[in-house]
Formats: structure tokens, C-alpha cells, sequence
């Protein structure tokens, strides 16, 4: 028993040697996960650390992983026992959905000397088409196609305005209740190729959405 | 006398080695099941449904017989369970490279994905002659003993 | 010291492996189907190459880094500028054509949203996520 206690003691402390010092600087949290308003331009999450070593800890890199975040620190050093925060701000724009952005941060400290944060956005979506995208073969017969749009609840919308950027196509809506409406759409020939977008706004004010209608012409191919 | 005090030195050293082997392997693919039921599911031999349920069970099952080995308790059941699992992973990989299947990534996840199919296979294949050598010299010295 | 064969120990084993097994199941339960795998929509340059017939290709970066190169033919299609490239884009395609979508680094997981968003939202097949983004095309010319 004895011998078997020394084998799995000797087998963890030769596992773990890499793993021995502790990490200098200590984070409260590497995932933060965001609820930005309706409407909101930007979601920040800000990420805190201490120092918890007896040395300088000092940023050597702090980068996001798209086009779409940016990453600001204070200092470039941290001081022994001196806590700080690093800011991730998220750009929403058209964005939907849940959104994972991350920042690497590598440091100087030999413990880890990499860290990566993320940032979790959830953005609310007003008003969903589904699908945002009909067309019609060149063949096929001009019969309406349907999108649905689904509203959220604080948008009160009552009804949609749908425009068409074409007068080959004709839309209309019609509520189905819990804040969904129907939008057909229907061109008038399929007989030549022709596109447009469609612009569904709320009665109630707010961005509007958009949609593509489209006649395509067969590939030459077939 | 000397020769059996050798002999336990090192079927003591594969033991440990290949307790850790299995341990690492285990954890590895534990924290991870959906990557690991995608890999078995790429050997194409059996439904969805049992590939998830052996991407929960088979790590599992690795760990316990690693740690049964470093304990030395259920011995020689998870010597015996270990060698049949690593015969079934090298007659899978042999049989998926033969139907042409890319099975790169497997046993050991995702750091196993940048070896070739040769040295994965020499991998596997010391990983049975130590299992081997545990299970055959263990016995051999049992039986001496008696 | 001895209790059993290796048989009956391997038995015990077999079932102690079990328990830890179901809690995970359990753990997992709202992550993974069990009736059907994930949508596994990566594909490699060279997977890609050997697709035959016609490839939209879609450039899921900022735009910046599309006007400094990419991938012949591509379209730009990014979450900033969503709403007035995605017209671009959807008139470009032809029904039947295979989507490719890609990005920058392999970190970035701008590919991998876009091409969910084109098929959840737009309703389009055949969307796939190219394996290594830009650099692995990049790094198949040499």
C-alpha cells in the first residue's frame, strides 16, 4: 500500500512539474457574457486582473481575434499587488445572434504567459426574416413565396411597411399574431432575370430589415 | 535473483508509462465529447447514436484502468481491458486507411492530428507491446513466485 | 491479495466506468443530438480544389484586408456591412452553386457565423467554412 501512495504521489508530481508555479497575475474572470439593449452600438466587457506575484508583470500583446473588436489596457506594467482591467469592446452592427470575439493577452509572467479572454455577446434581434432570401427559377410559375418576420415583443409593432426596390415584385403583409406577419412576395414574370431588395420597416419606428427577391437565370450549363 | 529485481523495475516503469499514456488520453478526450464522437464517427463503422455513447464511456473507462495500473488494484482486468482496446483502435485505424478514410485524429485528439499515419501506427503499436509485456511478464513472475 | 480473474476484475472496471460516463451524459444533454451528428461543413483548399463545378467564394473579413487580397473571384461579405453586401452577394450566386465561406486567422470566427447566417437566414445549401481560412489558401500556392 505503501509503495502504491509513493507510485501516485511520484506520478502527479511528475505530471504536474509544469504546473507548479503559480500564475503571477490572477484574472476574476477570462469569459464575460454580454446583454447589450436593443439598438445599442457597442457591448464592452472588461476584464479584471490582479497581481498577485512578487514581480512585474508587463503586457507584451494584447490582440482580438476579428475586425469587429478592439481591446484596450491601461498600463503596459503591472506592479506587484496592483490590479487593472482590460476593455474588449464589441462593434454590434449588423450582427445577430450570439457573437464569440476573443482577446489573447501575452504577457512576460513564465507561468502563462498567454491568456485568452472571451467575449460573448448576445444581441437581441427586433425583427427576423425567415428567409431573408427568395428567388424563383427561370421556369418555375410566378407563385407568391413567403417570408416570415418575427418581431420582439418590445417593438410593438402593429404592422410592417414592406418597399420593394423593384416594381417587378409585389409584397404583401399580413399579421398572424404574437407579434409574427406573413410577407409574400410574387413577381410578375419569371420569364427574364431580375432582383430587388425588399425594406420591411415597423409601423412602430426602428431599423428596418431586408430581404432579396430574385428571378435567376439557369445556368447556361443545363 | 538480480534478473527478476530488473524485471520488476521495469515492468514497473511500463506500468507508469503506460498508466500516464491512457490517463492523458482519457482526460483529454473527457473534456471534449462531441469532438471525440465526430472522430469515431469518421471511421464510418457504426451509427451516430453509438458514437456518442462511446465518446462518454471510453474515456472514462481509460482513466479508471489508468488509475486501476497506478494503484495497482484490478490489475491484470485492466491489463486485459486495456489490450483489447488497444487492438480494437489499431484494427479500426488499419481498416479505415484501407477504405481510404483520413483518420489522422483519433486516440489522442487534438494533439495527434499533425502525426502521419506511420508513426501513429508505431504509436500504437509500442503502446501494445508494453500492454503485452505487462500482462505476459506480470504472469510469468506470478507464476515463478508460486 | 488476489480477489478474482482478470475477467471478474475486468467486469468491475467495465461498470465503475459507468457512473462517471452517465453523469457526463447528463451533462451534455442539451449540447449534442443523439440522432444526428453536427453540421460538419469544413472543407480543405485541396478538398475544395477538387469540388468541380462552379464555387462562389465568400470573404468573410473586414473589408481592408479583402482590398489587399483575396481568393479570385470572392465576394465580401462580412456582420459590419451585412445588410448591403448580402444582396451583392445573393445576386451573384447561382442555384445550385457551392458556397465557401472564409476568413482570416484560424482563431477568427467570422467564416464560420457568416456561412450559419446564409444558410439559417438566406435559406442557402451547399454552404461550406474553408478549413484555415486565407492563409491556408495562401499557403497552398507555394
Amino acid at each position: 500500500m505503501k509503495t502504491q501512495i509513493v507510485n501516485l504521489i511520484a506520478f502527479f508530481v511528475a505530471t504536474s512539474l509544469t504546473g507548479i508555479a503559480q500564475a503571477e497575475l490572477k484574472w476574476e474572470q477570462t469569459q464575460i457574457e454580454l446583454h447589450p439593449a436593443p439598438g445599442d452600438a457597442t457591448a464592452v466587457g472588461s476584464f479584471k486582473y490582479k497581481n498577485t506575484g512578487g514581480a512585474v508583470v508587463h503586457f507584451k500583446s494584447v490582440t482580438t481575434s476579428c475586425g469587429c473588436t478592439t481591446a484596450a489596457r491601461k498600463k503596459d506594467d503591472v506592479a506587484p499587488g496592483e490590479t487593472g482591467e482590460i476593455t474588449a469592446t464589441f462593434k454590434v452592427g449588423a450582427s445577430t445572434g450570439t457573437q464569440q470575439k476573443t482577446v489573447r493577452v501575452e504577457t512576460d509572467d513564465p507561468a502563462s504567459p498567454v491568456t485568452i479572454l472571451t467575449l460573448r455577446a448576445m444581441i437581441p434581434q427586433m425583427l427576423e426574416l425567415r428567409p431573408s432570401f427568395v428567388y424563383w427559377e427561370n421556369s418555375e410559375p410566378p407563385k407568391p413565396k413567403t417570408i416570415l418576420a418575427k418581431a420582439a415583443k418590445e417593438l410593438h409593432a402593429n404592422n410592417l411597411k414592406v418597399t420593394s426596390s423593384s416594381g417587378e415584385f409585389v409584397a404583401s403583409v399580413s399579421s398572424i399574431g404574437q407579434n409574427q406577419f406573413k410577407i409574400e412576395v410574387q413577381p410578375h414574370d419569371t420569364s427574364h432575370p431580375v432582383s430587388a431588395t425588399l425594406t420591411v420597416q415597423p409601423d412602430s419606428g426602428g431599423k428596418p430589415v431586408y430581404a432579396t427577391a430574385r428571378v435567376v437565370n439557369p445556368p447556361s450549363t443545363q | 535473483m538480480k534478473t527478476s529485481q530488473v524485471k520488476s523495475w521495469i515492468v514497473g516503469l511500463l506500468r507508469l508509462l503506460v498508466a500516464a499514456t491512457f490517463l492523458y488520453a482519457g482526460v483529454i478526450k473527457v473534456t471534449n465529447p462531441i469532438r471525440f464522437s465526430r472522430d469515431i464517427n469518421n471511421y464510418h463503422v457504426l451509427p451516430w447514436s453509438v458514437a456518442v455513447a462511446l465518446a462518454f464511456y471510453l474515456p472514462w473507462l481509460e482513466i479508471i484502468c489508468g488509475v486501476a495500473l497506478l494503484l495497482r488494484r484490478f490489475y491484470y482486468g485492466a491489463v486485459a481491458i486495456l489490450l483489447i482496446l488497444i487492438s480494437l483502435f489499431i484494427i479500426a485505424s488499419v481498416s479505415a486507411k484501407l477504405r481510404g478514410i483520413d483518420v489522422s485524429c483519433g486516440c489522442f485528439g487534438g494533439p495527434s492530428r499533425n502525426l502521419n499515419f506511420a508513426t501513429h501506427l508505431a504509436l500504437d503499436a509500442a503502446l501494445l507491446v508494453a500492454i503485452a509485456a505487462l500482462w505476459l511478464i506480470g504472469r510469468r513472475m506470478r507464476l515463478e513466485r508460486a | 491479495m488476489r480477489r478474482g480473474g482478470p475477467i471478474r476484475e475486468g467486469l468491475v472496471l467495465l461498470c465503475l466506468a459507468f457512473l462517471p460516463a452517465l453523469g457526463e451524459t447528463i451533462y451534455w444533454r442539451n449540447q449534442m443530438s443523439w440522432s444526428h451528428p453536427p453540421v460538419q461543413d469544413e472543407i480543405t483548399v485541396a478538398q475544395a480544389r477538387s469540388l468541380g463545378g462552379s464555387i462562389l467564394w465568400v470573404d468573410a473579413r473586414p473589408a481592408e484586408e479583402f482590398a489587399a487580397g483575396h481568393i479570385p473571384g470572392a465576394l465580401l461579405l462580412n456582420a459590419e456591412q451585412w445588410d448591403s453586401l448580402l444582396p451583392v452577394m445573393l445576386n451573384a450566386w447561382i442555384p445550385g452553386q457551392k458556397i465557401i465561406v472564409y476568413c482570416g486567422k484560424q482563431s477568427c470566427g467570422a467564416s464560420r457565423e457568416v456561412a450559419r447566417r446564409l444558410r439559417d437566414e438566406a435559406n442557402l445549401a451547399n454552404v461550406f467554412v474553408l478549413e484555415g481560412g486565407w492563409e491556408a489558401w495562401e499557403e497552398s500556392k507555394k
